[in-house]
């Protein structure tokens, strides 16, 4: 099996629908000649040229307005929000506009449009850089909200998302890009909805996303050491949920751990929670314990962001609350 | 705001504790690390100590056995009376203690779990009467028992208490702030009698509670028992041992521990424990760990039942050394004044009923020790010896091996290197 950074992952998925589709294009703010400002589509625009690798204006409500336009006229365009925290300057045509117009049409229009976005702290990129927003749209109904930690997955998820009918938010994380793994030869469509197993544990379940997702493998070891055997579960899309493989999940261990980046408030941390405990009441030992960020604008000074965010150790110690004795 | 008082874990595996009595009284000032009360864990009875200046408010349990972590009494400010919110819920097992103000709110309880479908107005009964008992109590300040009756349980812990038939109000919580998880019920549920009523006896039966100590002794022999072992026996010519135990009284300095057989044996089944490591070792069900020096263990009778003191490094101590620990440990262990440390570490065991007459017996291993010495009396025996009989003193051997980590060959060995020791004693040196 060949082995892809994250990048490359998203890259050869992009491709190879772009090979394989002239209704595929890709649209978004310098990412043609420079290749995108975290290189995710470098090379591309001389392998399909400038009709379908797009620049844009620095405008993110035009680009998805533009992309809800071709998407309603047979295309499947994906476009790029160079960060996350730009999304809400393209809330109106997300929510109001993406999410609703099959439902408004009585399914006479459709909105195949795939947002790819990418963001997260780690680097010090400040307050206005860094932010996490994947539970925003988990709020609206009309979209779809997919989150990969893998290349094998973001490369499995990202086609599958360019050939789903409806809008699709799909996040990438900016210390992912690099992480190395073992992709299958032939691109094997992801379907939305279905869990991974990350590790199989008996003690706690931790539900993790995005970056959250190694460092949860990483506590997972430390806590082994410790006598604690922690199951990992990598949901990959939020909307839909697999909350079938949850609830099995925290119905075996009987404690549940959340992990996020984003801020713990309001977080989809609380979503998971709200599942798990109505799906797996009578099995939980423990109250479920969040894992996210400290509620906060992010400093641009390392030490100040990297205690702001979680990491390894905080869902090490959140694991050890919920097996605690007093 | 008052200081809980909470019953400490005072080492791994600890469940729980029982309280000896109280060494400060209600009232009483106390000081941060001043000796609170005693306490007698599954090893040891020590002072525990106060984690907070101020005045001894409360003591909630006087005496009996406590659950870790459960709240045993309060510590604050002088003058100062304890609010309902410091009040903990009814958490203790065994002695009485809940008052009457408590049980209409309890019984209430039991019923709003049991009656899903009147859960509703049950709320609103069980309010009003924690709001009469909680009145109850504020008249009768200060009153620890009352205030919030409601059992805080995981919800696992109840659905199988539920399943199982189990009285959540029966169990006590080992959870963060005394919740009860899902292992209190499993505990609880091996630990239940069963229920099969017998006639009453003519006469008098006394019925002994068991103390921690009783009980750690009982679960770790009843594991212990399950080991796969076999013994092997031997006897020791101890002409010469007895000889050089002699001597070393003879030199005795002023204020010295008197040397006896069981030290002269320590020093011995050291010496022979570092030569034959197999036999030095424990036995943890994924490894076999061999130790390179000897923490010889002695089996001690203590008011409370059987102790072990691990005398440390046997194998590079004097025997007039050995002596003189093993009295401070003798000592200590008949007064209930071990420390936990006093218990911890030993690679091996010796216990002597020589003392009694015993001849010879077997004895049950100590896990994770691999081995245990049993020892006998010094009979005086007719022996053949060159043809002729002649009268020694023998004393029987018998070592009791895990065969999970010894073979028949190393412990053998190692037995008969113990008695070449014994009966040549300079070549122990």
């Amino acid at each position: 099996m060949p082995e892809l950074t994250y990048r490359e992952a998203v890259r050869d998925a992009l491709s190879r629908a772009m090979r394989e589709d002239d209704d595929v294009f890709i649209m978004g703010e310098d990412i043609a000649e420079m290749g995108g400002s975290m290189g995710v589509t470098q090379g591309m625009l001389d392998e399909f040229g400038a009709e379908r690798v797009r620049n844009t204006p620095i405008s993110e409500m035009a680009i998805v307005g533009t992309g809800i336009g071709a998407a309603m006229q047979g295309m499947r365009p994906v476009v790029e929000i160079m960060y996350q925290d730009f999304l809400t300057l393209s809330m109106e045509q997300l929510v109001n506009q993406a999410a609703k117009h099959r439902t408004m049409s009585g399914g006479q229009l459709k909105v195949p449009l795939t947002i790819r976005t990418q963001g997260g702290a780690g680097w010090s990129p400040g307050a206005q850089h860094a932010q996490q927003f994947e539970s925003w749209f988990v709020h609206v109904p009309g979209l779809k909200v997919v989150f990969p930690s893998t290349p094998e997955d973001v490369r499995g998820l990202l086609w599958s998302a360019i050939y789903d009918d409806n809008p699709v938010v799909f996040f990438e994380h900016r210390l992912l890009y690099p992480l190395k793994g073992e992709v299958p030869d032939e691109l094997e469509p992801i379907p939305f909805g279905k869990a991974r197993i990350m590790r199989e544990g008996a003690d706690v379940t931790v539900i993790a996303i995005g970056r959250m997702v190694p460092e949860a493998l990483q506590a997972a070891e430390e806590a082994e050491a410790l006598g604690i055997s922690v199951e990992v579960l990598d949901p990959r899309t939020l909307l839909p949920l697999d909350e079938e493989a949850i609830i099995a999940s925290v119905q075996k261990t009987n404690r549940c751990v959340t992990a996020h980046e984003a801020v713990t408030r309001g977080g989809f941390g609380a979503e998971l929670t709200a599942v798990v405990q109505h799906g797996a009441f009578d099995h939980l030992d423990a109250p479920i314990e969040r894992v996210g960020a400290k509620f906060g604008p992010l400093a641009f000074a390392p030490a100040m962001e990297q205690w702001a965010v979680p990491h390894a150790a905080d869902v090490l110690e959140a694991v050890k609350r919920t097996v605690a004795r007093a | 705001m008052a200081t809980e008082v909470k019953l400490p874990r005072l080492g791994q595996g600890m469940e729980s504790g029982t309280i000896v009595k109280w060494l400060k009284g209600e009232g009483d000032a106390v000081k941060k690390r001043e000796p609170l009360y005693e306490l007698d864990t599954d090893k040891v009875t020590q002072e525990v100590e106060a984690e907070a200046d101020g005045v001894l408010l409360k003591i909630l349990i006087d005496s009996g056995e406590v659950d870790v972590g459960k709240t045993v009494a309060f510590i604050g400010a002088e003058g100062e009376s304890l609010s309902d919110a410091d009040a903990p819920e009814s958490d203790r097992r065994g002695d009485e203690q809940t008052e009457e103000t408590e049980e209409p709110a309890v019984e209430e309880e039991d019923e709003a779990e049991t009656e899903g479908s009147s859960a509703p107005a049950m709320d609103d009964e069980r309010r009003r009467g924690q709001e009469a008992a909680a009145a109850t109590a504020a008249a009768a300040s200060p009153n620890l028992d009352s205030g919030e009756a409601r059992i805080k349980a995981s919800p696992l812990a109840r659905r199988l208490a539920r399943e199982k038939g189990i009285e959540i109000s029966e169990l006590s919580g080992s959870g963060p702030e005394g919740r009860i998880v899902a292992e209190d019920v499993e505990r609880f549920e091996i630990a239940a009698p069963a229920a099969t009523p017998i006639a009453a006896a003519v006469g008098e039966v006394e019925e002994i509670q068991l103390t921690s100590t009783r009980k750690t002794i009982a679960r770790r022999l009843t594991e212990a028992w399950q080991a796969p072992v076999f013994q092997l026996t031997i006897s020791a010519d101890m002409t010469r041992a007895n000889e050089l135990r002699e001597r070393l009284v003879e030199r005795l300095a002023e204020g010295e521990t008197k040397p006896t057989v069981s030290d002269l044996l320590t020093k011995v089944a050291a010496a022979a424990l570092v030569r034959h490591p197999a036999v030095n070792a424990h036995f943890t069900g994924e490894s076999i760990r061999r130790f390179p020096v000897a923490h010889v263990g002695i089996a001690v009778a203590a008011p409370n039942g059987l102790v072990v003191p691990v005398l440390r490094d046997a194998d590079r101590r004097t025997i007039q050394e050995l002596a003189a620990a093993r009295a401070d440990v003798v000592t200590r262990a008949r007064g209930g004044k071990l420390q936990r440390a006093d218990l911890e570490d030993g690679t091996f065991t010796i216990s002597n009923l020589g003392m009694y007459g015993i001849e010879q017996f077997v004895a049950v291993l100590n896990p994770p020790q691999a081995a245990i010495l049993a020892v006998g009396a010094t009979v005086e025996t007719p022996v053949a010896r060159e043809g002729g009989v002649v009268v020694r003193p023998l004393m029987s051997l018998t070592l009791t091996c895990d065969h999970r980590a010894i073979d028949g060959a190393d412990g053998a060995e190692f037995l008969r290197t113990v008695k070449e020791l014994l009966e040549e004693p300079a070549l122990a040196l």
